[in-house]
């Protein structure tokens, strides 16, 4: 159902309900009986909280919902998922945060507070496109390239916006027998901005590099998705390079355990509807940000997750 | 894109974003309309005893913030506004200071001891236009060296400070601001020991949130602005509130003396007080760009310098109009330099520092510092257009204050009548609603009153309140660099040390402490 028939579909059903029933779907059938209280993750301000506000405001307009924006921010999403967790599953209270906050973040402390099995998943909104990044002057195309330069005894500082990807950079470490200076930044802008100015020779860059990498100035040295970056489709995987490992993340939109099935699937389909609708804000803002939306829902979510976890805590004990 | 498309970006977003209004034809954009309104109300709070330039910019950054959002478009609009009130409270201050001898702000004290004698001398127009003259001079003078060294500076920074010279530079700014404010060294850095402990409850990169007593309350760390505004505001307040229920001062009924005397700005005034206003434009520019070091500070010096160098026939005291000349343009000349280290190291100095560094930190698209000035081929540097639009900002605040501000100002005597007993109370209220519309929970009101706590009895047991502040903002700043540096060097314990600048900042740090510590061990 695309999103212009959708919107014909709750039109007709607020002039005739029984002519709307027939015509509509589950989607269209469950509506909130209150405002949504929407827990982001994410400071205020930053390229994920515009995100979520601009989806809020997009299905308050197009489906007449009410939605209540809150950031709850604090430890990679786990202040959040601890809030989360204890709300009422009516499908009244959804919070958005990375995939990491129920991965590695959640496994990285001894008492996170929360599980993985403590919420129902929604839906992703967006994805990473991770990289490994270096200025174009410096003459490397691939990872390969710096790994030489490391053997050669060049000391190569890499940046990391998360202790799971200074992880991932240990086992690429490990793996080829060298050695990098990983230097941790609170987020990938500053990671890029360090690349900029030489304070580091190579960094990982969740997707902002794709502006600096069109222009020429900067190259994407390595894949650190499942599969190939969008703009830099020539360089491997860190699967391919034979790190099993995916450095990538997502954002999605969480529930407490237990929430009605249509409530989640209502949900779930009313932000795809917005997002896939290419004349909304949210969506030409995922576009400009995240290189397009990326919806996954339902079993496929769960699997994700189970996935993320599993992955990350063979990452653990590669890195112990 | 070149450094002259970035200032031209820069200027057109200050006369164009957002047109509110149009007057003649000519669209009025959110930033002239803000700007406008902060130099106004600036001027109105200088000229109101007991208020002051930050004062009104902690309880409308808040506001503002509510109003504009956090997305990078407010940057402007809301830094616009908290340069006009810087702007404004620094001309306004000299109102009351001149009429009824009551410094508007701390740094017009030294405007009263020639301003009021000229007053009852009947001179009470000309002071004020000799303290307007003043302090837009020194204004516009320190704006002019502003931007002219930041980017310099910024760029300097860049190339020549690597991570661990970075963190060397935070250890000294912190100890050079415990050093100078205050009456003594130590307490100093104990405050400033206790910002960094507050700032470090919850945040740091571990997943594990430090210091929270397991609570979700402290996990993503303090508010900061209910910090800030907590020692900085509510600790002023209640304070305040003590002392007037201890004092419970007479009250004179005010009045001033009639204008008899020669009331106009005549040229032969300026040239009198020219040498003296350009000595202490320097002199307060200077003082500006230390850290650490106020306004009240520089009035001091340029008063001081001011009058060794007066050989006129009014002595100072008296109602030389030369003394007046002096204050004002030490006091005005910082405002523009302090943003020198805010612009160029994300460095605040002092207080009206502070709430230009917490609105960039709480709205995004602007982090002050080298990354700022970064020029980079074919894409244009948003921060940069930033930083160019507030010195665009300025420059239109220093023309606003050169034509309308003097009238406006020279209206001002009225608001020295409001009584402190009624403004406290509203002050108090303000603020706390500031705070709870910007984060709409009681924990951010909680945290307010438990800091306000904090400020008062810091005041009450002789701290400064302003390391503490300073420290609490770059003290995450300090920890990333520190960590950084550290990995940086692979892991090299002594990377503090490793190089000949980190060396010389680490000393310089030492020696500005064992230098004020031993300039006061008599007091």
């Amino acid at each position: 159902m695309t999103f212009e028939s959708f919107r014909s579909c709750a039109v007709a059903a607020g002039m005739a309900g029984a002519l709307a029933l027939s015509a509509g779907s589950a989607a269209a059938a469950w509506k909130p009986s209150g405002p949504i209280n929407l827990m982001i993750a994410f400071a205020a301000g930053g390229g994920a909280d515009t995100q979520a506000r601009l989806i809020a405001t997009e299905l308050e307009k197009t489906k007449g919902w009410k939605i209540i924006p809150q950031n709850v921010t604090g430890k990679g999403g786990a202040v959040m998922a601890r809030k989360l967790k204890s709300q009422p599953n009516d499908g009244l209270t959804i919070g958005i945060a990375v995939t990491e906050t129920f991965g590695y973040n959640m496994l990285a402390v001894k008492k996170a507070g929360y599980s993985a099995d403590d919420f129902t998943y929604v839906t992703t909104t967006a994805g990473s496109q991770m990289g490994i990044v270096a200025k174009t002057s410096r003459g490397w195309k691939s990872i390969q390239d710096v790994i030489a330069a490391a053997k050669g005894g060049a000391t190569v500082k890499l940046g990391a916006m998360s202790a799971k990807l200074a992880d991932i950079a240990y086992t690429i470490e490990q793996k080829y027998g060298v050695k990098f200076n990983t230097v941790v930044f609170r987020g990938g802008r500053k990671v890029l901005n360090a690349i900029t100015a030489g304070d580091v020779d190579v960094g990982w860059v969740a997707g902002i590099q794709a502006k600096g990498v069109r222009a020429g100035d900067l190259v994407n040295l390595m894949s650190g998705e499942t599969t190939r970056l969008k703009i830099s489709p020539d360089v491997p995987t860190l699967g391919e390079l034979g790190i099993p490992y995916d450095a990538g993340a997502k954002f999605l939109i969480v529930a407490p355990k237990g929430i009605p099935a249509d409530a989640r699937k209502g949900i779930a389909g009313a932000v795809a509807s917005v997002l896939t609708d290419k004349s909304t804000k949210a969506a030409q803002f995922v576009q400009r940000a995240f290189g397009g939306p990326q919806l996954i829902s339902g079993t496929a979510l769960e699997k994700l997750i189970s996935d993320g976890i599993a992955g990350s805590k063979k990452l653990m004990m590669a890195t112990k | 894109m070149g450094v002259l498309d970035h200032v031209w970006l820069g200027v057109v977003t200050v006369f164009t974003q957002a047109p509110v209004a149009t007057v003649f034809g000519l669209p009025i954009s959110i930033v002239v309309l803000m700007v406008v309104l902060g130099f106004l109300g600036g001027i109105v709070v200088g000229a109101t005893p007991g208020l002051g330039g930050p004062f009104a910019m902690a309880i409308s950054l808040p506001i503002l913030i509510t109003i504009f959002g956090f997305n990078p478009d407010a940057l402007l609009p809301v830094l616009g506004f908290l340069i006009g009130i810087m702007k404004g409270a620094t001309v306004g201050g000299a109102v009351p200071a001149i009429l009824f001898n009551t410094p508007g702000t701390p740094d017009s004290l030294m405007t009263t001891l020639d301003g009021f004698p000229m007053t009852r001398k009947g001179e009470a127009g000309k002071a004020l236009r000799i303290a307007h003259f003043s302090s837009a001079s020194g204004d516009t003078f320190s704006d002019l060296v502003l931007f002219t060294c930041a980017p310099f500076l910024a760029i300097t920074v860049e190339v020549y400070l690597d991570f661990p010279e970075k963190a060397a530079l935070i250890v000294l700014s912190l100890a050079f601001i415990s050093a100078v404010v205050g009456d003594s060294v130590w307490k100093g850095i104990l405050a400033a020991l206790f910002g960094m402990f507050v700032a470090f409850i919850g945040t740091g990169e571990d997943h594990h949130p430090r210091l929270s007593l397991g609570t979700d309350a402290l996990a993503g760390g303090l508010p900061l602005i209910s910090v800030v505004l907590g020692v900085l505001i509510l600790g002023e307040v209640f304070a305040a509130l003590e002392d007037m229920w201890r004092e419970k001062r007479a009250t004179d009924s005010i009045s001033t003396p009639p204008a008899t005397g020669d009331n106009r700005l005549r040229l032969r005034d300026i040239r009198r007080i020219l040498p003296f206003v350009g000595m202490s434009a320097g002199i307060g520019t200077m003082v500006g760009a230390l850290p650490g070091i106020g306004s009240t500070l520089a009035a001091t010096l340029g008063y001081a310098t001011g009058r060794r160098l007066h050989k006129g026939d009014v002595p100072f005291g008296e109602g030389a109009p030369q003394g007046v000349a002096a204050t004002e343009a030490a006091n005005s000349a910082v405002a523009g330099a302090n943003l020198i280290p805010v612009l160029s190291l994300g460095i605040p100095g002092n207080v009206a520092a502070v709430f230009i560094i917490l609105a960039t930190e709480t709205i995004s698209g602007f982090n002050p510092g080298p990354a700022v000035f970064r020029l980079t081929p074919d894409q244009i540097n948003s921060e940069m257009v930033v930083a160019f639009g507030l010195f665009t900002a300025m420059v239109f605040a220093n023309l606003l204050n050169w034509t309308v501000g003097g009238v406006f100002m020279r209206s001002m005597g009225i608001m020295v009548r409001i009584p402190k007993q009624r403004l406290l109370p509203i002050v108090l209220l303000l603020t706390l609603t500031a705070i709870y519309a910007q984060r709409p929970e009681m924990l951010s009101i909680y945290v307010t009153l438990f800091f306000g706590l904090v400020g008062y009895l810091m005041r009450r047991l002789r701290f400064s309140v302003l390391p503490f502040v300073i420290a609490f903002i770059l003290a995450n700043n300090l920890e990333d660099a520190v960590r950084q540096a550290f990995s940086a060097t692979g892991a090299d314990p002594w990377f503090l040390f490793s190089s000949p600048i980190s060396i010389g900042f680490m000393a310089l740090a030492v020696l500005v402490v064992v230098f004020f510590a031993r300039g006061r061990g008599g007091q």
